[in-house]
């Protein structure tokens, strides 16, 4: 135990990689799960087959693959993404796939009474949408939005295989140093487990937040 | 507002898509696009100023962590040296040994300096310095075990070996058709493989006997070396492709290295004895 605490700064380190991955992932697969639920319930016939196709192909390939495709497939056509940018792009898209599930299933959830009686009384489809469904909608999508965050800040633990040395490849380098594995793997486990509690109580916050508007 | 939505999430999916369908076409020639810029590599790492060097880092006393969080190690100290001698500074990346090779290619690293064996497979995808070391390899089985003693032994065994290493290869195109069935097990780093080795996860592994000496002492591992050496391999600094004038540069650092005495300095200082001539 004495190592962990000896290399603790070594691990925030790692952890904040880890971080730094996870929120701006976030970030912007919440833009796109946002973007991509809305295509899918108002697009037109195309572009709902385009999301459709989008949603299927992040869900239905491993994660490490599409880390794959963008890291090293893509150099071959030209793009050379940095690690870390690579590491976002593929965590943001992925994430994004399965957030846009998770609006789609909030906003359907929202009764048709409402956007009816919003229409009868002169709204816009647009502003429809925009003051009476997504509100609902945010709160039912929470719960699951945080399960999706917190798989995710998990799985950032795949881009220890772009080169980022990010908490999981750390206890790597440190087992490596120092023959001994338990030790750090548990304490990277804390250091995860400590994280999530960190955003599941961020989440908690929001959800009371946006329940006392009621 | 809805149809703005509308045109930049179209952007961003048709990127998407025309970026998967891409990858699903074949590559055709990208060996031709690669080469129209190397020619003038050495120049791009030294108006760079720095020469990055991808290491597995879990591979001591070749390269590691040492305790002040730096990459250390005998490959590490031939990389500053080289770097030195280039005039540019030396960055590190730590990647598991099968994702070396890739992040070359991809142009994420100027060079390999991980024990990486001079190989005839590798060099068509590659290009390699001189040698800077040459490591025998030898079977290592648990202490207790006298079954294993040579290649034949293998037969129905699990055997562990590094994913994507010259022994990997070795074992799957040599051994593996001579002696006959066995499991072959891959790692991604040497250490993983010896303490499967230890917890008799395994049966053998082969490595060089460098590597094995500190984990070894550090762990009091029940594990010998056993028989002769089974083959010995050349390890040098990899780069990519149709690049000459780095070839050339790296050769004359480690040439200048041996002739002034500071390779022998580097390789006491890691195995404890003067290289073989």
């Amino acid at each position: 135990m004495e190592l962990v605490f000896e290399n603790i700064p070594f691990f925030l380190k790692g952890a904040y990689y880890t971080l730094y991955v996870t929120v701006i992932s976030m970030f912007f697969a919440f833009i796109i799960g946002v973007l991509v639920a809305i295509a899918r319930l108002k697009g037109p016939i195309w572009l709902r087959l385009i999301a459709r196709f989008y949603v299927s192909i992040m869900r239905g390939t491993p994660l490490l693959v599409q880390l794959f495709v963008i890291y090293y497939g893509l150099v071959d056509y030209g793009v050379t993404l940095g690690s870390l940018t690579a590491a976002c792009l593929g965590l943001s898209l992925n994430a994004g796939a399965f957030l846009s599930e998770t609006f789609r299933g909030a906003i359907q959830a929202v009764p048709k009474g409402q956007t009816e009686a919003a229409y009868a009384t002169g709204m816009t489809p647009a502003q429809t949408m925009r003051r009476i469904v997504f509100p609902q909608a945010v709160r039912i999508a929470i719960p699951p939005m945080g399960n999706t965050f917190i798989g995710m800040l998990k799985e950032t633990s795949l881009v220890a295989a772009l080169g980022v040395t990010e908490l999981l490849r750390s206890a790597q380098l440190l087992v490596a140093q120092y023959y001994v594995n338990m030790p750090f793997y548990l304490a990277i486990g804390v250091i995860y487990w400590i994280m999530s509690i960190g955003f599941s109580a961020i989440l908690e916050q929001v959800e009371r937040r946006l329940a006392r508007a009621y | 507002m809805k149809s703005r939505k509308g045109w930049t999430l179209t952007a961003l999916l048709l990127m998407t898509v025309l970026v998967l369908s891409a990858c699903g076409s074949k590559a055709t020639d990208n060996g031709s696009s690669n080469g129209a810029q190397a020619n003038n590599e050495l120049e791009q790492i030294k108006s760079a100023g720095t020469m990055k060097v991808g290491m597995m880092g879990t591979y001591p006393p070749y390269n590691f962590l040492n305790d002040k969080k730096e990459m250390d190690g005998f490959d590490a100290d031939i990389a500053r040296e080289v770097a030195k001698r280039l005039g540019v500074k030396v960055e590190f990346v730590s990647q598991e040994f099968s994702g070396l090779t890739p992040s070359l290619q991809s142009k994420k690293l100027d060079a390999i300096i991980s024990q990486m064996t001079i190989t005839d497979d590798r060099k068509k995808v590659l290009d390699f310095s001189d040698p800077y070391i040459t490591n025998d390899v030898k079977i290592i089985v648990k202490k207790e075990n006298n079954n294993i003693t040579k290649l034949e032994d293998f037969k129905g065994k699990t055997i562990g070996v590094g994913l994507g290493t010259n022994d990997e290869t070795y074992l799957r195109n040599e051994v593996l058709p001579k002696v006959g069935d066995f499991t072959i097990k891959t790692y991604d780093d040497v250490i993983t493989s010896l303490k499967d080795l230890d917890a008799g996860r395994i049966d053998a592994t082969i490595n060089n006997l460098y590597a094995l000496k500190p984990i070894v002492d550090a762990n009091g591992f029940n594990i010998k070396a056993v028989g002769e050496p089974i083959k010995s391999d050349q390890a040098g600094i990899a780069v990519r492709k149709d690049n000459p004038e780095l070839v050339a540069a790296l050769n004359d650092a480690l040439k200048g290295m041996k002739d002034d005495g500071t390779y022998n300095t580097i390789f006491k200082k890691w195995f404890g004895e003067e290289p073989a001539q």
